[in-house]
């Protein structure tokens, strides 16, 4: 019974281990070549697909949660009388911490889950197969354009993020409840520190992007050609991407922040 | 490899997910004819086409296409070996972000230096061999079944290739464009002297056009010879599949104990019980 259980749990990690080596080894042979000479046009497409096509879901969603900063921010900070403090808090709750990850979140649900749908649906119509009987390796035309895109376009969301969600903030703390606004951008200028908290909001944006996406195009590049197999690796690549954005964002976290 | 085979397969053991497909499996295709290779669903047709692309590796034995053998070739010279090949997938496997024109230019950009002038003449070319120089502007997603088909057949002849291995060509076909593409397999092999194999398992399709049939079963060559004499063959097996009998040697049931006895025991009667056929088996 013990030894069967520990058998189960041994192959399991096994499993684990060796698509982690799998992912790995596709990340390298779809990156260790250089682009051919349509190579920019191929990567502005995706640029287009995975990053402009995200725009509004993450102008949409920095609006209001800059909103909400504001508004919670000053109910908590008037009791005290210290409302002016409302632009820096909205200022480093999300340029350290909600703008790299609420963006990568919802980068995960729209970019991630579409790149592995759009992937899968490839294999399971033969065109990588076919790709490969014209001598094209799917790992340099189709893998690699997108995981640059991915890698390029989640930072230039995050900054995106943060500059909608500190105007945002500004709207109602500001506009609606009537902080000064000398105040709101002084304080936000005085506290938010460039390299301590924009840069490492940022190197945090780059992390989650390489996670995020590598994992959309693994799924989608080994999922199981059939509905099924590829509305599993959809699933897959939002619960994976998400977990390990939380994961990561805490070990990110006390590395730049926790004085460890 | 004699000069008249350009496709040899020897000794040839390929499993998948413990199942094994092909058990030492021996065939030859020869050269400048039309070969169907048929069977029953699932023995292994696909695979064996694959097999000959290079796509996938056998276990034991060798796969030797143009004189050379597949597993031993590294993925410079497979890529050079597969501009010899075209393949026509099932599906068309047209590229669905490129229109009708950029998919059938698709190989000359990659492998050739053509002009764009010369590019557009040799895309019209064999746009016009397929009946659709027309649909050059549509995308894949407004093409028919059909029509998929035949842009996909333009595009693997678009580098002149020697081989042509086409995948189910008539599954899931009308009559129309099954005589369409009938026409068209055999008209190509003639008129730019290739090779063509072609996996099908529409005996009478495949046979009209094929000059010589490789019938697969149980994980071996079951017969081989032209569609005459296997059409009259005695053996019980070639028999039922060319003539499509539903019951004979291949048997109708998937393997499984005697009804009866399963209905009467404890858990055969409550699986049953829930499909109502124990009900009906008392009431006779």
């Amino acid at each position: 019974m013990m030894f069967n259980w520990l058998q189960k749990l041994g192959s399991r990690v096994l499993l684990r281990l060796s698509s982690l080596g799998a992912a790995l080894v596709m990340l390298l042979q779809s990156l260790l070549v250089l682009p051919g000479p349509r190579g920019w046009q191929r990567l502005t497409q995706q640029l287009y697909v995975v990053g402009v096509q995200s725009f509004i879901i993450i102008f949409v969603s920095a609006g209001f949660i800059g909103m909400v900063l504001g508004l919670q921010g000053y109910t908590l900070l008037v009791d005290y009388g210290s409302e002016q403090a409302v632009g820096q808090m909205v200022a480093l709750t999300l340029v350290r911490e909600l703008a790299p990850v609420v963006a990568a979140l919802l980068f995960a649900g729209r970019a991630g889950s579409a790149l592995t749908a759009e992937l899968g649906l490839m294999k399971a119509t033969e065109q990588l197969a076919s790709l490969e009987m014209f001598g094209v390796d799917p790992l340099h035309r189709i893998v690699a354009p997108r995981f640059i895109a991915g890698l390029i376009s989640l930072p230039i969301l995050v900054i995106i993020f943060n500059l909608v969600g500190v105007y945002g903030g500004h709207l109602v703390a500001v506009e609606w409840l009537g902080v000064h606004s000398g105040a709101y951008w002084g304080n936000m200028q005085a506290a938010v520190d460039f390299s301590d908290d924009v840069m490492n909001g940022l190197i945090k944006a780059l992390v989650f992007a390489t996670l995020v996406t590598w994992t959309a195009l693994y799924q989608g590049y080994t999922c199981v050609p059939t509905s099924q197999g590829i509305s599993e690796a959809t699933t897959r690549t939002v619960v994976y991407s998400s977990l390990m954005i939380l994961g990561f964002d805490f070990i990110l976290t006390a590395l730049m922040f926790g004085g460890l | 490899m004699s000069q008249t085979n350009l496709i040899e397969v020897r000794d040839l053991s390929f499993a998948r997910a413990e199942r094994l497909i092909f058990d030492k499996l021996n065939i030859s295709i020869r050269r400048g004819r039309v070969t169907a290779i048929m069977g029953p669903s699932g023995c292994g047709k696909t695979t064996l086409l694959r097999l000959i692309g290079g796509q996938l590796q056998p276990a034991q034995g060798q796969v030797c296409v143009f004189d050379e053998d597949l597993s031993k070739l590294s993925r410079d010279r497979l890529t050079s070996l597969r501009s010899r090949m075209g393949v026509l997938f099932q599906s068309g496997a047209l590229f669905t972000d490129l229109d009708v024109f950029e998919n059938v230019a698709f190989p000359l950009r990659e492998h050739s230096s053509l002009s764009e002038d010369e590019l557009r003449d040799q895309v019209l070319l064999q746009l016009e061999a397929v009946g659709l120089r027309g649909a050059r502007h549509l995308m894949p997603s407004e093409l028919s079944g059909g029509m998929s088909r035949r842009v996909a057949l333009a595009r693997a002849i678009a580098m002149g290739p020697e081989l042509i291995l086409y995948d189910e060509p008539f599954a899931g076909q009308d009559p129309i464009a099954m005589a369409v593409l009938q026409r068209l397999i055999r008209a190509l092999n003639d008129q730019m002297q290739l090779t063509s194999v072609l996996v099908s398992h529409d005996v009478a399709e495949a046979c009209a056009i094929a000059d010589e049939v490789i019938l697969l079963g149980r994980g071996n060559l079951l017969a081989q010879g032209a569609p005459e004499e296997l059409l009259n063959s005695n053996d019980p097996m070639v028999r039922q599949f060319m003539h499509g009998h539903a019951d004979g040697a291949i048997p109708f049931h998937f393997p499984a104990p005697d009804l009866m006895t399963e209905l009467r025991t404890e858990s055969g009667r409550n699986q049953a019980r829930s499909s109502g056929v124990v009900e009906a088996v008392e009431l006779n």
